[in-house]
Protein backbone atom coordinates (compact mmCIF):
# COMPACT_ATOMS: atom_id res chain seq x y z
CA UNK A 1 0.00 0.00 0.00
CA UNK A 2 2.58 2.37 -0.80
CA UNK A 3 1.86 5.57 -2.69
CA UNK A 4 3.78 4.14 -5.66
CA UNK A 5 0.78 1.97 -6.79
CA UNK A 6 -1.91 4.64 -6.41
CA UNK A 7 -1.64 6.00 -9.97
CA UNK A 8 -2.45 2.72 -11.64
CA UNK A 9 -5.43 1.33 -9.82
CA UNK A 10 -7.99 4.05 -8.98
CA UNK A 11 -11.73 3.28 -10.20
CA UNK A 12 -14.24 5.88 -9.09
CA UNK A 13 -13.62 9.27 -7.72
CA UNK A 14 -16.36 11.49 -6.42
CA UNK A 15 -19.16 9.17 -7.68
CA UNK A 16 -18.04 9.14 -11.30
CA UNK A 17 -16.69 6.13 -13.11
CA UNK A 18 -13.10 6.27 -13.75
CA UNK A 19 -10.73 4.10 -15.57
CA UNK A 20 -9.07 1.20 -14.01
CA UNK A 21 -6.06 3.22 -13.24
CA UNK A 22 -8.21 5.83 -11.62
CA UNK A 23 -10.10 3.16 -9.71
CA UNK A 24 -7.02 1.59 -8.53
CA UNK A 25 -5.78 4.93 -7.57
CA UNK A 26 -9.04 5.64 -5.72
CA UNK A 27 -8.74 2.40 -3.76
CA UNK A 28 -5.24 3.25 -3.04
CA UNK A 29 -6.43 6.59 -1.84
CA UNK A 30 -8.97 4.92 0.42
CA UNK A 31 -6.35 2.63 1.61
CA UNK A 32 -4.17 5.60 2.06
CA UNK A 33 -6.89 7.31 4.07
CA UNK A 34 -7.39 4.20 6.14
CA UNK A 35 -3.70 4.04 6.74
CA UNK A 36 -3.82 7.63 7.76
CA UNK A 37 -6.72 6.89 10.10
CA UNK A 38 -4.81 4.02 11.43
CA UNK A 39 -1.78 6.17 11.91
CA UNK A 40 -3.91 8.76 13.63
CA UNK A 41 -5.38 6.09 15.82
CA UNK A 42 -1.91 4.87 16.57
CA UNK A 43 -0.99 8.42 17.35
CA UNK A 44 -4.00 8.76 19.61
CA UNK A 45 -3.17 5.43 21.15
CA UNK A 46 0.39 6.52 21.63
CA UNK A 47 -0.82 9.78 23.08
CA UNK A 48 -3.11 7.89 25.40
CA UNK A 49 -0.27 5.60 26.32
CA UNK A 50 1.89 8.61 26.88
CA UNK A 51 -0.79 10.08 29.06
CA UNK A 52 -1.03 6.81 30.92
CA UNK A 53 2.73 6.78 31.12
CA UNK A 54 2.73 10.28 32.48
CA UNK A 55 -0.02 9.31 34.85
CA UNK A 56 1.97 6.43 36.23
CA UNK A 57 4.97 8.75 36.53
CA UNK A 58 2.77 11.11 38.48
CA UNK A 59 1.49 8.21 40.48
CA UNK A 60 5.01 7.09 41.20
CA UNK A 61 5.96 10.61 42.15
CA UNK A 62 2.90 10.84 44.33
CA UNK A 63 3.78 7.55 45.92
CA UNK A 64 7.24 8.90 46.47
CA UNK A 65 5.89 12.05 48.04
CA UNK A 66 3.56 9.95 50.10
CA UNK A 67 6.47 7.80 51.19
CA UNK A 68 8.45 10.93 51.99
CA UNK A 69 5.55 12.24 54.07
CA UNK A 70 5.25 8.92 55.78
CA UNK A 71 8.97 9.03 56.45
CA UNK A 72 8.63 12.49 57.86
CA UNK A 73 5.71 11.32 59.96
CA UNK A 74 7.75 8.36 61.08
CA UNK A 75 10.68 10.63 61.89
CA UNK A 76 8.27 12.85 63.75
CA UNK A 77 7.07 9.85 65.74
CA UNK A 78 10.64 8.93 66.56
CA UNK A 79 11.33 12.49 67.62
CA UNK A 80 8.13 12.56 69.59
CA UNK A 81 9.10 9.34 71.34
CA UNK A 82 12.50 10.78 72.06
CA UNK A 83 10.96 13.92 73.56
CA UNK A 84 8.56 11.81 75.57
CA UNK A 85 11.45 9.66 76.76
CA UNK A 86 13.37 12.80 77.76
CA UNK A 87 10.28 14.12 79.53
CA UNK A 88 9.92 10.85 81.38
CA UNK A 89 13.58 10.90 82.30
CA UNK A 90 13.32 14.48 83.49
CA UNK A 91 10.25 13.68 85.53
CA UNK A 92 12.09 10.72 87.02
CA UNK A 93 15.10 12.91 87.76
CA UNK A 94 12.92 15.58 89.34
CA UNK A 95 11.26 12.90 91.45
CA UNK A 96 14.67 11.52 92.34
CA UNK A 97 15.92 14.97 93.24
CA UNK A 98 12.85 15.62 95.33
CA UNK A 99 13.45 12.34 97.07
CA UNK A 100 17.08 13.28 97.65
CA UNK A 101 16.00 16.67 98.99
CA UNK A 102 13.52 14.98 101.27
CA UNK A 103 16.27 12.60 102.40
CA UNK A 104 18.57 15.56 103.03
CA UNK A 105 15.83 17.36 104.93
CA UNK A 106 15.26 14.29 107.08
CA UNK A 107 19.00 13.89 107.67
CA UNK A 108 19.20 17.55 108.67
CA UNK A 109 16.24 17.17 110.99
CA UNK A 110 17.88 14.10 112.52
CA UNK A 111 21.15 15.99 112.92
CA UNK A 112 19.29 18.90 114.51
CA UNK A 113 17.53 16.52 116.88
CA UNK A 114 20.84 14.85 117.74
CA UNK A 115 22.39 18.26 118.32
CA UNK A 116 19.55 19.30 120.59
CA UNK A 117 19.92 16.05 122.47
CA UNK A 118 23.67 16.59 122.80
CA UNK A 119 22.97 20.13 123.94
CA UNK A 120 20.49 18.91 126.57
CA UNK A 121 22.91 16.18 127.63
CA UNK A 122 25.81 18.63 127.96
CA UNK A 123 23.59 21.02 129.86
CA UNK A 124 22.62 18.30 132.31
CA UNK A 125 26.25 17.21 132.65
CA UNK A 126 27.34 20.78 133.27
CA UNK A 127 24.72 21.27 135.98
CA UNK A 128 24.18 17.93 137.66
CA UNK A 129 27.43 15.99 137.51
CA UNK A 130 29.50 18.50 139.39
CA UNK A 131 27.23 18.86 142.43
CA UNK A 132 27.99 15.39 143.91
CA UNK A 133 31.71 16.00 143.38
CA UNK A 134 31.43 19.27 145.25
CA UNK A 135 29.88 17.33 148.15
CA UNK A 136 32.64 14.71 148.10
CA UNK A 137 35.34 17.34 148.09
CA UNK A 138 33.58 19.74 150.46
CA UNK A 139 32.66 17.24 153.16
CA UNK A 140 36.02 15.47 152.96
CA UNK A 141 37.54 18.86 153.56
CA UNK A 142 35.13 19.52 156.44
CA UNK A 143 36.15 16.19 157.99
CA UNK A 144 39.81 17.08 157.63
CA UNK A 145 39.28 20.51 159.16
CA UNK A 146 36.92 19.59 161.97
CA UNK A 147 37.94 16.02 162.82
CA UNK A 148 41.44 15.79 161.37
CA UNK A 149 43.00 14.95 164.71
CA UNK A 150 40.59 12.03 165.19
CA UNK A 151 41.12 10.24 161.86
CA UNK A 152 44.87 10.07 162.17
CA UNK A 153 47.53 10.42 159.48
CA UNK A 154 46.25 7.52 157.42
CA UNK A 155 42.66 8.79 157.62
CA UNK A 156 43.85 12.18 156.42
CA UNK A 157 45.55 10.53 153.42
CA UNK A 158 42.34 8.70 152.56
CA UNK A 159 40.33 11.88 152.72
CA UNK A 160 42.91 13.63 150.60
CA UNK A 161 42.60 10.81 148.05
CA UNK A 162 38.83 11.31 147.95
CA UNK A 163 39.35 15.00 147.34
CA UNK A 164 41.93 14.38 144.61
CA UNK A 165 39.58 11.95 142.87
CA UNK A 166 36.67 14.39 143.03
CA UNK A 167 38.81 17.15 141.58
CA UNK A 168 40.20 14.89 138.87
CA UNK A 169 36.68 13.93 137.87
CA UNK A 170 35.59 17.56 137.84
CA UNK A 171 38.49 18.26 135.47
CA UNK A 172 37.40 15.36 133.27
CA UNK A 173 33.85 16.70 133.12
CA UNK A 174 35.11 20.17 132.26
CA UNK A 175 37.38 18.82 129.53
CA UNK A 176 34.62 16.67 128.04
CA UNK A 177 32.26 19.63 128.09
CA UNK A 178 34.90 21.72 126.36
CA UNK A 179 35.29 18.98 123.75
CA UNK A 180 31.56 18.83 123.10
CA UNK A 181 31.38 22.62 122.99
CA UNK A 182 34.06 22.62 120.30
CA UNK A 183 31.83 20.39 118.16
CA UNK A 184 28.76 22.51 118.74
CA UNK A 185 30.40 25.92 118.34
CA UNK A 186 29.90 27.90 115.18
CA UNK A 187 33.10 28.45 113.24
CA UNK A 188 34.00 31.90 111.96
CA UNK A 189 37.28 32.62 110.24
CA UNK A 190 39.31 35.68 111.05
CA UNK A 191 42.88 36.78 110.61
CA UNK A 192 44.58 36.01 113.90
CA UNK A 193 48.08 36.05 115.36
CA UNK A 194 48.99 32.70 116.91
CA UNK A 195 52.20 34.17 118.34
CA UNK A 196 50.25 36.67 120.43
CA UNK A 197 47.99 33.91 121.77
CA UNK A 198 51.00 31.70 122.56
CA UNK A 199 52.71 34.53 124.47
CA UNK A 200 49.63 35.19 126.62
CA UNK A 201 49.21 31.46 127.36
CA UNK A 202 52.86 31.26 128.39
CA UNK A 203 52.53 34.36 130.56
CA UNK A 204 49.57 32.81 132.37
CA UNK A 205 51.41 29.51 132.88
CA UNK A 206 54.40 31.41 134.22
CA UNK A 207 52.18 33.21 136.77
CA UNK A 208 50.78 29.92 137.99
CA UNK A 209 54.21 28.35 138.11
CA UNK A 210 56.57 31.23 138.93
CA UNK A 211 59.55 29.00 139.82
CA UNK A 212 59.90 27.56 136.34
CA UNK A 213 62.24 28.96 133.75
CA UNK A 214 61.35 28.16 130.16
CA UNK A 215 62.99 29.49 127.03
CA UNK A 216 60.22 30.53 124.64
CA UNK A 217 61.08 30.84 120.95
CA UNK A 218 58.17 32.68 119.40
CA UNK A 219 58.32 34.81 116.23
CA UNK A 220 57.04 38.39 116.27
CA UNK A 221 53.93 37.29 114.40
CA UNK A 222 52.42 34.02 113.20
CA UNK A 223 49.39 34.95 111.12
CA UNK A 224 46.69 32.37 110.52
CA UNK A 225 43.10 32.35 109.35
CA UNK A 226 40.74 30.64 111.74
CA UNK A 227 38.24 30.91 114.56
CA UNK A 228 39.87 33.04 117.29
CA UNK A 229 38.18 31.31 120.21
CA UNK A 230 38.77 27.77 118.92
CA UNK A 231 42.39 28.45 117.97
CA UNK A 232 42.81 29.95 121.45
CA UNK A 233 41.83 26.52 122.81
CA UNK A 234 44.32 24.88 120.41
CA UNK A 235 47.20 27.08 121.61
CA UNK A 236 46.08 26.66 125.23
CA UNK A 237 46.37 22.89 124.83
CA UNK A 238 49.55 22.73 122.75
CA UNK A 239 51.52 25.30 124.75
CA UNK A 240 50.05 23.84 127.96
CA UNK A 241 51.24 20.36 126.97
CA UNK A 242 54.67 21.65 126.05
CA UNK A 243 54.86 23.43 129.40
CA UNK A 244 53.78 20.28 131.24
CA UNK A 245 56.07 17.83 129.44
CA UNK A 246 59.16 20.02 129.81
CA UNK A 247 58.61 20.37 133.58
CA UNK A 248 61.34 17.83 134.35
CA UNK A 249 63.89 19.39 131.97
CA UNK A 250 66.46 21.71 133.49
CA UNK A 251 66.66 23.72 130.25
CA UNK A 252 63.13 23.72 128.93
CA UNK A 253 62.50 25.15 125.51
CA UNK A 254 59.16 25.75 123.76
CA UNK A 255 59.01 26.90 120.16
CA UNK A 256 56.16 28.11 117.99
CA UNK A 257 56.75 28.39 114.26
CA UNK A 258 55.37 28.01 110.78
CA UNK A 259 56.62 27.07 107.33
CA UNK A 260 55.10 26.80 103.87
CA UNK A 261 54.60 23.24 102.68
CA UNK A 262 52.75 22.04 99.57
CA UNK A 263 51.15 25.45 99.06
CA UNK A 264 49.80 25.82 102.57
CA UNK A 265 51.07 26.95 105.96
CA UNK A 266 52.15 24.36 108.48
CA UNK A 267 52.13 25.62 112.08
CA UNK A 268 53.97 23.75 114.80
CA UNK A 269 54.64 23.77 118.53
CA UNK A 270 57.89 22.08 119.46
CA UNK A 271 59.28 21.27 122.90
CA UNK A 272 62.35 19.50 124.22
CA UNK A 273 60.41 17.69 126.95
CA UNK A 274 59.59 14.08 127.77
CA UNK A 275 58.58 13.26 124.19
CA UNK A 276 56.95 9.97 123.27
CA UNK A 277 57.56 6.72 121.45
CA UNK A 278 56.45 7.03 117.80
CA UNK A 279 55.09 3.46 118.10
CA UNK A 280 52.18 4.92 120.07
CA UNK A 281 51.60 7.99 117.93
CA UNK A 282 48.10 6.77 116.94
CA UNK A 283 47.04 6.76 120.60
CA UNK A 284 47.86 10.44 121.03
CA UNK A 285 44.65 11.59 119.37
CA UNK A 286 42.25 9.12 121.04
CA UNK A 287 39.86 10.21 123.80
CA UNK A 288 41.18 9.36 127.29
CA UNK A 289 44.38 7.94 125.76
CA UNK A 290 47.48 8.88 127.65
CA UNK A 291 51.10 7.98 127.08
CA UNK A 292 52.20 9.02 130.56
CA UNK A 293 50.97 7.93 133.97
CA UNK A 294 49.15 10.46 136.13
CA UNK A 295 52.08 10.34 138.55
CA UNK A 296 54.54 11.41 135.84
CA UNK A 297 52.31 14.07 134.29
CA UNK A 298 48.74 14.83 135.22
CA UNK A 299 46.07 15.15 132.56
CA UNK A 300 42.80 13.77 131.32
CA UNK A 301 43.76 12.71 127.79
CA UNK A 302 41.20 14.94 126.17
CA UNK A 303 43.36 17.92 125.19
CA UNK A 304 44.79 16.61 121.92
CA UNK A 305 41.41 15.16 120.89
CA UNK A 306 39.97 18.63 121.33
CA UNK A 307 42.85 20.09 119.29
CA UNK A 308 42.28 17.52 116.56
CA UNK A 309 38.57 18.23 116.41
CA UNK A 310 39.18 21.96 116.10
CA UNK A 311 41.75 21.47 113.35
CA UNK A 312 39.41 19.11 111.48
CA UNK A 313 36.61 21.62 111.77
CA UNK A 314 38.90 24.08 109.97
CA UNK A 315 39.48 21.49 107.24
CA UNK A 316 43.09 21.00 108.30
CA UNK A 317 45.25 18.12 109.53
CA UNK A 318 47.22 17.62 112.71
CA UNK A 319 50.08 15.24 113.32
CA UNK A 320 52.71 14.54 115.96
CA UNK A 321 56.36 13.60 115.95
CA UNK A 322 58.41 12.76 118.98
CA UNK A 323 61.23 10.85 120.55
CA UNK A 324 61.37 9.60 124.11
CA UNK A 325 63.39 12.02 126.21
CA UNK A 326 63.96 14.43 123.34
CA UNK A 327 60.67 16.24 122.98
CA UNK A 328 57.68 16.39 120.73
CA UNK A 329 56.39 18.45 117.81
CA UNK A 330 52.71 18.88 117.08
CA UNK A 331 52.10 20.29 113.60
CA UNK A 332 48.87 21.38 112.00
CA UNK A 333 47.35 23.07 108.98
CA UNK A 334 44.18 25.12 108.88
CA UNK A 335 43.10 24.46 105.31
CA UNK A 336 42.67 21.52 103.02
CA UNK A 337 45.58 20.39 100.87
CA UNK A 338 45.41 21.75 97.33
CA UNK B 1 27.77 45.51 159.38
CA UNK B 2 24.21 45.91 158.16
CA UNK B 3 21.46 43.66 159.40
CA UNK B 4 20.07 42.64 156.08
CA UNK B 5 19.65 38.96 155.34
CA UNK B 6 21.21 36.95 152.56
CA UNK B 7 18.71 34.89 150.59
CA UNK B 8 20.10 31.58 149.38
CA UNK B 9 17.98 29.88 146.71
CA UNK B 10 19.35 26.34 146.64
CA UNK B 11 17.67 22.94 146.22
CA UNK B 12 20.74 20.80 146.90
CA UNK B 13 21.09 20.14 150.66
CA UNK B 14 24.85 19.50 150.41
CA UNK B 15 25.48 22.70 148.51
CA UNK B 16 23.37 24.53 151.07
CA UNK B 17 25.43 23.10 153.95
CA UNK B 18 28.71 23.91 152.20
CA UNK B 19 27.60 27.45 151.37
CA UNK B 20 26.52 28.08 154.96
CA UNK B 21 29.80 26.64 156.21
CA UNK B 22 31.80 28.86 153.90
CA UNK B 23 29.83 31.97 154.89
CA UNK B 24 30.26 31.19 158.57
CA UNK B 25 33.99 30.67 158.13
CA UNK B 26 34.39 33.95 156.30
CA UNK B 27 32.89 35.77 159.30
CA UNK B 28 29.64 36.91 157.69
CA UNK B 29 27.26 37.20 160.65
CA UNK B 30 24.11 38.12 158.73
CA UNK B 31 21.18 35.79 158.79
CA UNK B 32 20.99 33.50 155.79
CA UNK B 33 17.47 32.61 154.69
CA UNK B 34 17.33 29.44 152.62
CA UNK B 35 14.54 28.66 150.16
CA UNK B 36 14.55 25.48 148.10
CA UNK B 37 12.84 26.26 144.84
CA UNK B 38 11.96 29.14 142.54
CA UNK B 39 8.35 29.40 143.65
CA UNK B 40 9.39 29.74 147.28
CA UNK B 41 11.96 32.37 146.35
CA UNK B 42 9.29 34.46 144.60
CA UNK B 43 6.91 33.99 147.53
CA UNK B 44 9.55 35.23 149.89
CA UNK B 45 10.69 38.20 147.83
CA UNK B 46 7.32 39.35 146.55
CA UNK B 47 5.71 38.93 149.97
CA UNK B 48 3.18 36.16 149.43
CA UNK B 49 2.60 32.49 150.23
CA UNK B 50 4.79 30.92 152.90
CA UNK B 51 6.54 34.17 153.91
CA UNK B 52 3.68 36.61 154.41
CA UNK B 53 5.22 38.05 157.60
CA UNK B 54 8.09 39.77 155.83
CA UNK B 55 7.65 43.44 155.02
CA UNK B 56 7.80 43.73 151.22
CA UNK B 57 10.23 46.66 151.29
CA UNK B 58 12.62 44.78 153.57
CA UNK B 59 14.66 43.08 150.92
CA UNK B 60 17.78 40.93 151.36
CA UNK B 61 21.23 42.44 150.82
CA UNK B 62 21.78 39.90 148.07
CA UNK B 63 20.08 36.87 146.54
CA UNK B 64 22.35 33.91 145.79
CA UNK B 65 20.38 32.22 143.05
CA UNK B 66 20.94 28.73 141.64
CA UNK B 67 19.77 28.23 138.05
CA UNK B 68 18.50 24.69 138.05
CA UNK B 69 15.67 24.70 140.55
CA UNK B 70 12.43 22.75 141.06
CA UNK B 71 9.09 24.32 140.01
CA UNK B 72 10.35 27.67 138.69
CA UNK B 73 13.96 27.80 137.49
CA UNK B 74 16.43 30.48 138.47
CA UNK B 75 16.27 32.33 135.19
CA UNK B 76 12.50 32.69 135.41
CA UNK B 77 12.78 33.86 139.05
CA UNK B 78 15.24 36.52 137.90
CA UNK B 79 13.01 37.69 135.06
CA UNK B 80 10.01 38.02 137.39
CA UNK B 81 12.08 39.94 139.94
CA UNK B 82 13.26 42.35 137.26
CA UNK B 83 9.71 42.82 136.01
CA UNK B 84 8.50 43.79 139.48
CA UNK B 85 8.82 47.43 140.50
CA UNK B 86 9.80 46.45 144.07
CA UNK B 87 12.58 44.02 143.21
CA UNK B 88 13.88 45.31 139.90
CA UNK B 89 17.05 46.73 141.51
CA UNK B 90 17.61 43.90 144.02
CA UNK B 91 21.15 42.48 143.92
CA UNK B 92 20.96 38.99 142.42
CA UNK B 93 24.05 36.82 142.02
CA UNK B 94 23.73 33.63 140.02
CA UNK B 95 25.62 30.93 141.91
CA UNK B 96 25.50 27.75 139.92
CA UNK B 97 27.37 24.65 138.71
CA UNK B 98 27.61 25.42 135.04
CA UNK B 99 29.53 27.92 133.03
CA UNK B 100 27.72 27.03 129.82
CA UNK B 101 27.75 30.03 127.54
CA UNK B 102 23.97 29.83 127.23
CA UNK B 103 23.54 30.21 131.00
CA UNK B 104 25.93 33.14 131.15
CA UNK B 105 24.29 34.98 128.27
CA UNK B 106 20.75 34.33 129.48
CA UNK B 107 21.66 35.12 133.08
CA UNK B 108 23.19 38.49 132.30
CA UNK B 109 20.50 39.27 129.73
CA UNK B 110 17.83 38.70 132.37
CA UNK B 111 19.59 41.23 134.59
CA UNK B 112 21.91 39.29 136.90
CA UNK B 113 24.33 41.52 138.83
CA UNK B 114 26.98 38.83 138.84
CA UNK B 115 27.56 35.23 137.80
CA UNK B 116 29.71 32.90 139.88
CA UNK B 117 30.40 29.29 139.06
CA UNK B 118 30.56 27.01 142.09
CA UNK B 119 34.02 25.44 142.10
CA UNK B 120 34.23 21.72 142.92
CA UNK B 121 37.31 22.22 145.06
CA UNK B 122 36.06 23.32 148.48
CA UNK B 123 38.85 25.78 149.22
CA UNK B 124 38.01 27.63 146.02
CA UNK B 125 34.29 27.30 146.70
CA UNK B 126 34.66 28.71 150.21
CA UNK B 127 36.79 31.53 148.86
CA UNK B 128 34.18 32.40 146.24
CA UNK B 129 31.28 32.36 148.72
CA UNK B 130 33.28 34.29 151.27
CA UNK B 131 34.17 37.00 148.76
CA UNK B 132 30.57 37.19 147.62
CA UNK B 133 29.31 37.57 151.19
CA UNK B 134 31.85 40.22 152.07
CA UNK B 135 31.41 42.17 148.88
CA UNK B 136 27.61 42.29 148.84
CA UNK B 137 27.25 42.84 152.60
CA UNK B 138 30.17 45.13 153.35
CA UNK B 139 31.20 46.90 150.19
CA UNK B 140 28.17 47.16 148.05
CA UNK B 141 25.72 50.05 148.61
CA UNK B 142 22.26 48.61 148.15
CA UNK B 143 19.76 50.51 146.01
CA UNK B 144 17.24 52.63 147.98
CA UNK B 145 13.89 50.92 148.71
CA UNK B 146 11.39 51.22 145.88
CA UNK B 147 7.62 50.97 145.80
CA UNK B 148 5.87 49.61 148.89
Amino acid sequence: MSAVHADRESVVRDGRPVDARSYASAILNILDDAAEEKAQLADTQRAALNILDDFSDEKARLAHVQKAILNILEDFDVEKNKVEQINREMAAEIAERKEAEEGLRQANAAADAANRELEAFSYSVAHDLRAPLRSMDGFSNALLEDYGDQVGAEGKTYLTNVRDAAQQMAQLIDDLLALSRVSRAELRRERIDLAGIARSVLARLQTMDPDRSVQAVIPEEVIASGDPRLLGIVMENLIGNAWKFTSQKPRARIELGHRPEAGRSVYFVHDNGAGFDMAYVQKLFGVFQRLHSAIEFEGTGIGLVTVQRIIHRHGGTVWAEGEVGHGATISFTLEEAT
Amino acid sequence: MNEKVILLVEDNASDEALTLRALKKSGVKNEVVVVRDGAEALDYLLGAGVHPGRAPADLPAVVLLDLKLPKIDGLEVLKRLRANEMTKLLAVVILTSSNEQRDLVEGYSAGANSYVRKPVEFTEFAEAVSQLGLYWILLNEAPPPLGG
